[in-house]
């Protein structure tokens, strides 16, 4: 029998003073890596995105620039440059969202709450579970610290298909552990088993009633039956947290409840809110460990995270640090010398000018790189190593994107061009260790991604010719 | 024999428009099908007289074979497993087990033979062998291997015909059959079937009369439920290998002599004529230009060749009105796309100009188009119209909504579960405009745990004894008595009849609860758990398997969609009743919405569609600059938000105004706080109210108030810097259904601030000067010029916070239209914009969005047009524009997708 622990130290480690619940899960007990030579490694694709963007004019100063937090992970990593998604723009809409929606998917946006089609994850989640995910697992696991909020493609990263979100948003620490790690108390006396099983065979006739809308003899067309089923994908997790499993009574209590706003306040009327450095990095790195873990413990393959909107309108106080050295002090709204929307740290992108010294925008863009990283290491620490000797980040394909290649709303070309993407390796299938200028579209680079780990569908037009981008190929 | 993708899509949305041209027209074509057919019926050509349903092979369509007998309602057939199918010159040929089936009970079919009592089959047949028994199903109307309306098939080496009639059994018993042996063994047969009223029964193979048979009666009985299907049973147990040339079902028993011509007619179809080729290519480039070349043009050309902007004098939004007729020809020639001028701009990717070129699959729909005679076949191209598509293939289940849930649960069980509902239920996201949209209704975890704790705490609401004992007085815990219960309780709940399938997944609840030594209550009430949470209690399930057409709804669908675009409930009682009893035509669905219009819930429903429309539960988390208003009170959000609801409900329900009064109403309602906050005179009965308590408020002599543009709900849209960007795109979406693009290249959008001497007016009309800009800003932000007097709060101030004078003088430009109109008060603004015809269709617009849970589309404008019409010809009320919308086709219909189209 090999040696099994709980692994949650990553992010206990993380998460300060603050405590957390953890049910005990079948799947936390994780099997160490020595010994487990045979273990195969599960395929796992998440998007994460961050707001607003990296000028491209940034981009090419690599690691010496804004860049310089992914440096410790740059073996780990292949940085692309000049990925162009102009096929995202649709006349009418806002660049901000175009390129939201449009990254991880290429495409335009199809309506307000819907992407033109499906995501690098969800394709290889249909590809390696055309019939569902296993109940223990959560389907899609889709989260994010974010404020803006005025068309969900700003902020939602996982799509379907026909280009519906493929789970909600998890918006807060504590949503996002009730969602992975939460049980179901289906009792009020959870030792009342009499109960217990009627409530079962309520839920049996319950499913039995899902899965005529989904079968054969469904009067549904295929669009609603694909939304019923996933309705009944739900119900069968539910049922695996109802009956199977437990909670540990010895688990510390829930996160505690956010300190930044949430929902409607925190997106009044788009003028923008005020938030400190530190409550914004202490929510999100929160939410990253959780996030993290939930990936560690194996209850989510797949999803998307996302760590400030596009178009982002934040007015940000506080000293910055990075490397024992101060980067920069925010303080948006009074270097902007406005208050309102004109006084975000947004406006520091409209206001881009390659031949300035663009200073708040670096000093943001470096500190989204930062926390961007802050997740990718919980992935690539000593504890994420697998059967195969590399880490789960390693044997994962991460895909990091954004909105836009310059934030100036004068040039859909220029705005749309030269979007900063990076990628991990899918245990060995995608090159790492480097720096790429591609000068190709994101379609190209993501059905190449989507071939390099068994994706025979494309993202796009079916009669657009594939040009495969072998740069990243191993 | 498969269509690539393209044309399939274009086939798919061809279909869709000539469906909607068909809804037009049906009461017009049901009357005079008849007179046509007697038309064609002369020496050499095929009779039509009487033809109901005709398959000639030719004219498949992705998975679907069409019905090209060209009446109303076609049978349209899908296809199970394609791959098993070839099409050729010589018809459909059938290599494998499969089926073609009808998505629905052909109705028209059976009506106009059990009307008719006689009936005839005819097809040309080549049988892959001689060895098929059962009798193989070539072509049936039925449903397994024992219940039909009639079949005829192939058993060895005969043919044999089935037909249910009072005389016969359910199974089509006794048969007729013939053998094809005394034929050539090599060749097709042609085989016609006849029945008369009589029920004489004949057969005849290659045009000679084969076999006789009296069945003592025609047609009459047959069983609406049964589907049509060819080649194979219903139940696909009974496949049948071959080929057919032509199918066609008649409602008349044909004559002899008119099945010896049809005969000598042969397998080919009547050709058409020069003529009816023309016409057909002329309806075809129409067609194209409805479906491809208009939305094309809206895409990518009007945003600098509309009728307002019209760069280089061009106005495409048009046909080629604004230009001379030399210069007309220069743009396009007719059929020659060598010599039209737009063509060779386009195919060169020379325009669009600065922006993407066409796609490949557009450049080929132009060409199309242009060579094919470029028909213009539109008054004018509404871009509009074309922002959601032609016509979407994907049709979505609609979930109910948080304020939906809590109503039904309240209307069948009487449970108030507000407070628990709006906790644990996640919040429905808005998109394109409502929080409704279904598409968006997507599912999660939280979902599913919120309903079972909801359902369980509605049960534990609910006298359940009480409720049981309405439907049986037994207590006893049997099977037999629980469906007692079961039955009426899914009814309701369910909002239709309860399958037998339901009835034994519940029966199963309640016999694990007898197992476990519970009681009949108990065991309903575990019942009512499991139905709580059913698909048909939290979603609104409609039959969307079909064809790709649009389908009439069933009446329980219907009576779904009516309670909840009118209450946001289920059906009552009556409109239940009203279905069952099939009462739910046009003329009975418009008696139901005149009762439902008396209900409050209707009241309620209109007040939520305003609070989506508007977003005023935005103004809640209102949060304006404390430096800049330092006597902002959050109260007043609440206060706005009640002064628009309390307007709107005594335009339309108090007094029953037109909706375009909600623009130009000589009164409102504020409470002391509000009215203060405005600048208004103080009423006494404002002095004599309590601070939060609304009064209404007499305009008359207030010109700088009255209508929902003067009100703080939609006047603190501009943000706290009253921007006039923000403000004009609002009312240009919201109120003219207008569409603006990007900004142009080379222009800094960041906001400019005010300053002595220059104000948001001045900066505005800087930009409307600069070429760059003034492109699509003229087209909405001198729509904001009525308002500048009023704060980023909705105060109105003569002068701003630089002692600078402001304006309420501007012009306004309806979309579509060449010259704007000067006004020169907000008064004014408001008055044009309630007479403008653009504005009252926009209400009907927005409204039937809600009505329906999806964005509209091209395919949905004539019908609204028509709803629109209709609704003015009434008052333009919202009484009259939900009369006219709920017994309208885009009520009583849906839309299908095809069975076999992928998610």
């Amino acid at each position: 029998m090999p040696e099994r622990k709980i692994s949650r130290r990553t992010m206990l480690q993380g998460v300060g003073a603050v405590t957390i619940g953890l049910p005990l899960l079948e799947e936390m007990l994780t099997t160490r890596a020595c010994g487990a030579p045979q273990v195969n490694i599960p395929m796992r694709a998440f998007n994460v995105f961050f707001g607003l963007g990296i000028p491209a004019p940034l981009q090419q100063e690599g690691f010496e620039g804004v860049l310089e937090p992914l440096l410790p992970l740059r073996d780990k990593l292949m940085i692309l440059r000049g990925v162009d998604q102009i096929r995202c723009d649709r006349p009418g809409i806002n660049a901000h969202y175009d390129g939201a929606t449009g990254a991880f998917t290429a495409e335009p946006p199809d309506g307000e709450a819907k992407a033109g089609g499906a995501s690098i994850d969800q394709m290889i989640r249909k590809t390696h579970y055309p019939q569902g995910m296993p109940p223990h697992l959560v389907p899609t696991l889709v989260a994010g610290t974010f404020f803006r909020r005025s068309r969900v493609g700003r902020y939602v990263h996982s799509y379907n298909a026909d280009g519906t979100v493929a789970a909600a948003m998890q918006e807060s620490p504590r949503d996002l552990f009730e969602r992975v790690f939460g049980t179901v108390a289906v009792s009020g006396d959870e030792s009342d088993l009499r109960r217990k099983r009627l409530k079962r065979s309520v839920l049996d006739a319950v499913v039995d009633q899902y899965r005529h809308f989904t079968g054969e003899t469904s009067p549904l067309g295929a669009t609603s039956r694909a939304r019923v089923a996933d309705h009944l994908e739900r119900i069968r997790e539910y049922e695996q947290r109802a009956f199977a499993l437990e909670r540990d009574p010895n688990g510390p209590p829930l996160p505690p409840e956010s300190r930044v706003v949430r929902g409607g306040e925190a997106d009044p009327g788009g003028e923008g809110i005020d938030i400190t450095l530190e409550d914004l990095t202490t929510e999100w790195r929160l939410l990253a460990d959780l996030y993290a873990l939930a990936i560690q413990t194996d209850r989510a393959r797949y999803g998307a995270l996302t760590f400030l909107a596009a178009g982002e309108r934040i007015r940000l106080k506080g000293k910055y640090e990075y490397a024992g050295r101060t980067v920069f002090e925010f303080d948006d709204s009074a270097q902007r010398g406005a208050s309102g929307s004109n006084g975000c740290s947004h406006e520091w992108w409209h206001a881009f000018d390659e031949k300035k010294r663009n200073e708040q925008l670096r000093a943001h863009a470096h500190l989204k790189m930062r926390e961007v990283a802050y997740f990718l290491q919980k992935l690539a620490s000593q504890e994420c190593l697998e059967a195969n000797g590399k880490t789960i980040l390693e044997n994962s394909l991460i895909t990091i994107s954004t909105e836009s290649g310059d934030g100036r709303h004068n040039d859909v070309k220029r705005e749309l061009s030269g979007i900063f993407h990076a990628v991990s390796g899918a245990n060995g299938r995608i090159k790492t260790g480097d720096i790429l200028d591609l000068g190709a579209e994101g379609i190209d680079v993501y059905n190449t991604l989507l071939t390099a780990v068994g994706v025979s569908r494309r993202l796009g037009p079916a009669t657009r010719e594939h040009q495969p981008v072998e740069a990243l190929r191993t | 024999m498969m269509l690539g993708r393209n044309e399939r899509g274009l086939a798919r949305r061809t279909g869709m428009k000539t469906f909607h041209q068909v809804l037009l027209f049906t009461g017009w074509m049901f009357w005079v099908q008849p007179l046509l057919a007697e038309e064609t019926s002369n020496g050499g050509m095929r009779t039509r007289t009487g033809l109901q349903v005709l398959y000639a092979f030719d004219s498949i369509e992705g998975n679907i074979l069409r019905d090209s007998s060209g009446n109303p309602e076609p049978v349209d057939l899908q296809i199970f497993d394609a791959k098993s199918l070839r099409q050729s010159a010589e018809g459909l040929e059938i290599l494998g087990p499969t089926l073609l089936q009808s998505a629905n009970p052909p109705r028209r079919l059976l009506k106009a033979i059990e009307e008719a009592g006689g009936m005839t089959i005819e097809a040309w047949i080549l049988p892959a062998n001689r060895q098929q028994t059962g009798p193989a199903r070539i072509v049936t109307f039925s449903k397994n291997s024992s219940e039909r309306n009639f079949t005829l098939g192939q058993d060895k080496d005969a043919f044999e015909v089935r037909v249910r009639t009072p005389k016969t059994s359910t199974n089509g018993l006794p048969g007729i059959s013939a053998k094809a042996s005394s034929r050539p063994s090599t060749g097709w047969t042609h085989v016609v079937y006849t029945c008369n009223r009589q029920g004489q029964a004949k057969l005849f193979l290659n045009g000679t009369l084969e076999q006789e048979l009296a069945l003592g009666a025609g047609p009459s009985n047959w069983d609406a439920t049964l589907l049509l299907g060819v080649g194979n049973e219903l139940s696909r147990d009974r496949p049948w290998l071959g080929r057919l040339r032509l199918l066609a079902i008649y409602s008349r028993a044909l004559a002899p002599e008119e099945i010896a011509r049809n005969f000598q007619a042969g397998r080919e179809l009547n050709p058409p004529s020069p003529k009816e080729l023309l016409a057909r290519s002329q309806r075809d480039n129409a067609l194209l230009f409805e479906t491809r070349i208009a939305p094309l043009l809206s895409r990518h050309c009007l945003e600098c060749h509309d009728a307002a902007t019209q760069v280089g004098g061009l106005d495409l939004s048009r046909m080629l009105k604004s230009l001379p007729p030399a210069k007309q020809k220069a743009v396009w020639i007719a059929g020659d796309t060598r010599k039209s001028l737009l063509w060779q701009l386009v195919a060169n990717n020379e325009m669009p100009r600065d922006r993407p070129p066409l796609s490949e699959a557009d450049k080929q729909s132009l060409r199309e188009w242009i060579d094919g005679g470029a028909v213009w076949s539109l008054d004018v191209i509404d871009p509009a119209v074309y922002q959601h598509g032609s016509g979407s293939d994907k049709v979505y289940l609609q979930r109910l909504t948080v304020p939906e849930y809590i109503e039904t649960v309240r209307a069948t069980l009487g449970v108030e579960i507000a407070e628990e509902a709006e906790r644990l239920l996640p919040r429905d996201v808005r998109a394109d405009g409502f929080s409704n949209t279904a598409y968006n209704l997507t599912v999660d975890l939280a979902h599913v745990e919120a309903y079972a704790r909801l359902a369980e705490i509605v049960v534990g609401r609910t006298d359940v004894q009480a409720l049981s004992r309405k439907y049986t007085k037994s207590r006893e815990l049997t099977d037999e008595n629980i469906t007692k219960v079961i039955k009426p309780l899914g009814r309701q709940l369910l909002r239709g009849p309860v399958h037998s399938d339901e009835i034994t997944w519940y029966c199963g609840v309640s016999t694990s609860v007898a197992g476990a030594g519970g009681s009949f209550e108990e065991a309903i009430g575990y019942v009512l758990e499991a139905m709580l949470q059913s698909p048909r209690f939290l979603y609104r399930i409609e039959h969307h398997a079909g064809t790709g057409e649009a389908r009439t709804l069933n009446a329980f669908e219907l009576a779904s969609r009516l309670s909840y675009a009118l209450w946001g409930a289920p059906p009552d009682e009556a409109l239940l009743q009203a279905a069952e009893r099939e009462e739910l035509d046009r003329a009975g669905v418009a008696r139901q919405v005149q009762r439902m219009l008396q209900d409050p819930r209707a009241a309620a429903r209109s007040r939520q569609f305003l609070s989506e429309w508007l977003n005023l539960s935005g103004l809640s988390t209102l949060r304006p600059d404390e430096k800049k208003f330092p006597d902002w009170n959050p109260a007043l959000a609440r206060d706005m938000q009640q002064e628009t609801l309390a307007c709107f409900d005594e335009i339309v329900w108090k007094q029953q105004l037109p909706l375009s009064q909600l623009l130009h109403a000589s009164f409102t309602y504020v409470t002391p706080r509000l009215a203060r906050h405005y600048g208004l005179p103080m009423t006494s009965a404002l002095k004599q109210a309590r601070d939060d308590e609304l009064v209404r408020y007499d305009l008359t002599d207030v010109p700088s108030r009255g209508g929902l543009l003067t009100q703080g709900s939609v006047l603190t849209k501009g943000g706290d810097e009253a921007s006039m960007v923000t403000r004009g795109l609002f009312l240009l979406h919201e109120l003219l259904r207008g569409v603006v693009r990007d900004p142009p290249p080379c222009v800094d959008t960041s906001p400019i601030p005010s300053q002595p001497g220059l104000t948001q007016r001045m900066v505005s009309e800087r930009r409307l000067a600069n070429q760059g800009c003034a492109g699509c800003h003229v087209k909405f932000e001198p729509l904001a010029f009525a308002f500048e007097r009023y704060d980023g709060l909705g105060t109105y101030h003569d002068r701003d916070g630089f002692g600078n004078s402001l304006r309420e003088d501007g012009h306004v430009l309806f979309p579509g239209e060449e010259q704007a109109v000067q006004f020169r008060t907000a008064a004014e603004l408001m008055q044009l914009l309630a007479d403008s015809p653009r504005v009252q269709e926009s209400f009907t617009w927005k409204v039937a969005q809600f009505s329906l849970g999806r964005p509209l589309d091209a395919a949905d404008a004539s019908v609204i047009v028509e709803i629109h019409r209709e609704s003015q010809s009434q008052g333009g009320t919202y009484t009259s524009l939900m009369t006219a919308l709920l017994t309208s086709d885009l009520t009583l219909m849906t839309r299908t997708e095809s069975n076999l189209a992928a998610p």
